[in-house]
Parts: C-alpha cells; sequence; structure tokens
C-alpha cells in the first residue's frame, strides 16, 4: 500500500516536471528572454560594467558579487564546523598517512608527485589566479587545484612532511585572506560614494583607471585562491588527524 | 562526431551515477564517483563552460573523493 502511494506520487511529480519541460522555448532558440536582453546586455556592457575583460569573471565578480561573498563565506563556515568538531592536527602525533598504517607510498608515486607538484602548483597560481580574469578559471577554481596540489602531496609524503612544511602558525592568517580581500575590494567602492565592487571608480580616467583595476581584480582573485585553498588544505589536514600512532615494525620503511 | 562522443559520454555517466549507487564496497563506489566527477568536466567543456569543468574536475574529481577515501579509512568500508 505505502509502496502504491510513493510510485503515485512519484509519477505525478514526474508527469509535473515533463509537463514543464515541454512548456520549455526548445534549446538554442533566438527568442528567449536570456538570448533577446541578457547576453547582449553582458556582451555590450560587461567589460564596463563588470570591470574585467573575461566577461565570467565580470559575472563572478560584480553582477553577482554578492553571491560569490556568500560562497566564500559558506567554505570559510566549513572549515570552522570541521575544526570544531575535530579540532587542529597537532604536531608530533600527525605522523600517518589516511590509513594509519604508517607504511610509505611507492617510489613511483613519490616520483611523480615531486614532478607534478610544482608545475601544478605552477598552473594553479600563475595561469588560474593571476591571468583568471581573462582566461577560464579565476580565484575558486585555482584555490581548489592549490588545495589539491597540496593534497596529493600529503597523499604521497605524508602528514608530517606537509605540516613540517605547511605548519599552523602559517595556514591560520591566510585561511581568512578570502574574506578580508574581497571585502576590503568591495568598500574601497563604497568609500568613494557608488555601489559595492565597483572597480572602475569615478573621477579616475584612462590607464590609471585600468591599472587599479587590475590590481583590485587580482587582490580579489589572489585571495579567494589562497583563502580557498588554505581553507581545502585545513580541512583535509583535520580530518587526517591522529590520535595514536605506531610504527609497524613488522613492515620494511623504505 | 561530436553528438556520438557526447552520446557516449552520457551513457557512461549514467552508468557510473547507478554504480556509484548500487555498490555497497564504499571505496569503489568513492572512485567510481570520481569517474562521474570526470565525465562531467568533459561534458562542461562539450557544453562551453571551461570554468564549470575546471571546478568540477578540482572539487568533485579531485578533493571530495580525497575526503570521501579519508573518511572511509576513518570508519567502515562496507556499508550494511
Amino acid at each position: 500500500m505505502r509502496r502504491v502511494a510513493v510510485i503515485g506520487v512519484l509519477l505525478i511529480i514526474g508527469a509535473m516536471l515533463f509537463y514543464a519541460i515541454g512548456k520549455m522555448p526548445p534549446m538554442n532558440s533566438r527568442n528567449t528572454p536570456d538570448k533577446t536582453h541578457v547576453v547582449p546586455r553582458y556582451l555590450e556592457k560587461g567589460e564596463e560594467e563588470g570591470g574585467a575583460r573575461n566577461i565570467i569573471t565580470g559575472v563572478i565578480l560584480n553582477y553577482r558579487g554578492y553571491d560569490t561573498m556568500g560562497e566564500v563565506t559558506v567554505i570559510f563556515s566549513a572549515l570552522c564546523a570541521v575544526v570544531a568538531l575535530l579540532d587542529r592536527e597537532k604536531r608530533g602525533l600527525s605522523r600517518s598517512g589516511p590509513d594509519a598504517s604508517g607504511v610509505r607510498s611507492s617510489i613511483i608515486v613519490r616520483t611523480v608527485v615531486r614532478f607534478a607538484f610544482p608545475v601544478i602548483l605552477f598552473f594553479a597560481v600563475a595561469y588560474m589566479m593571476l591571468h583568471g580574469e581573462a582566461s577560464p578559471g579565476g580565484g575558486f577554481q585555482g584555490g581548489a587545484i592549490l588545495g589539491a596540489s597540496v593534497i596529493v602531496f600529503t597523499l604521497a609524503f605524508g602528514l608530517p612532511e606537509s605540516t613540517r612544511r605547511m605548519p599552523l602558525k602559517v595556514r591560520t592568517p591566510l585561511e581568512s585572506t578570502a574574506m578580508i580581500g574581497f571585502l576590503s575590494m568591495g568598500f574601497i567602492g563604497i568609500a568613494y560614494g557608488v555601489n559595492f565592487l565597483t572597480y572602475l571608480l569615478p573621477g579616475v580616467h584612462g590607464t590609471i583607471a585600468q591599472t587599479i583595476r587590475n590590481l583590485m581584480i587580482t587582490v580579489i582573485e589572489l585571495g579567494i585562491g589562497i583563502g580557498g585553498g588554505i581553507i581545502f588544505i585545513s580541512i583535509v589536514f583535520a580530518m587526517m588527524r591522529e590520535d595514536k600512532f605506531e610504527l609497524r615494525p613488522d613492515i620494511p620503511q623504505p | 562526431m561530436n553528438w556520438t562522443l557526447n552520446l557516449l559520454l552520457l551513457m557512461f555517466l549514467l552508468t557510473t551515477a547507478a554504480v556509484a549507487i548500487s555498490l555497497r564496497d564504499l571505496l569503489a563506489a568513492a572512485i567510481v564517483f570520481s569517474a562521474y566527477s570526470l565525465m562531467m568536466a568533459i561534458l562542461w567543456t562539450q557544453l562551453r563552460a571551461p570554468d564549470l569543468a575546471l571546478t568540477e574536475a578540482a572539487v568533485g574529481a579531485g578533493v571530495t573523493t580525497v575526503l570521501f577515501v579519508i573518511t572511509i579509512f576513518k570508519t567502515t568500508r562496507r556499508e550494511d
């Protein structure tokens, strides 16, 4: 009886969804509002209003700047929740890999990571964050790749090696750079009497205005990238933390 | 042909999604889910959304899988 009721409800919801899909304009139609109003507006005025050469960056950092700030707050809150539940990793106790077996990874993995790690890091910082204004990518993507590269390093070389190179003292102040960078750059516009997150300030013209705009966007992108990346790293470190650790004497350590 | 590639990718996407749900071994499910994210990233580039593709590849296939694997090692591997 209950199963019949569930299937009936699902069928009704499915019929409603398919009916709604049938009413939608066909894909690639030129007459929908987004094609007649939104896209031309972004293409014509995106650089002027959004302040970035890549329109997607302009949308992310200006048209929906509050949304992006909310996303930055969300990952910061995630880190706060993880730290509140699991506590930070402690020096001297965090000695093991994810499986707590105390066995080092194979030489193939370590060599590949040793060669790939700087390349991934360079890609994340130089292309994604610093060049993200004019090309695909941006602060958040760069931060995710930055975090992933350090996580790969941690998986290959173990948590003690990573925490030695990236100690808590260095990470803690960097975790808030995303929000601090975003808010400080956003309030520059308010200080000038215009909207939050305005890059082309009134009363400033010519190349100086372009330079100021590029500087502000670079600060925001670097802030989101480094802050987001460090937050990812700190979450993984807190989750990998081991309270008890024993070397396995029966397994030879290379 | 572009649409055949897209069709193959979509079929593989659906397969990996179904397999990831039905697997009882959580570690295998996490790896299959990372394959799902990789397919999704390729599909985003096919839909001309490179920004989303980069995010999906880095967060979906990379960081999330690592978090799943760490959690599985800290808890249990089998789903009862």
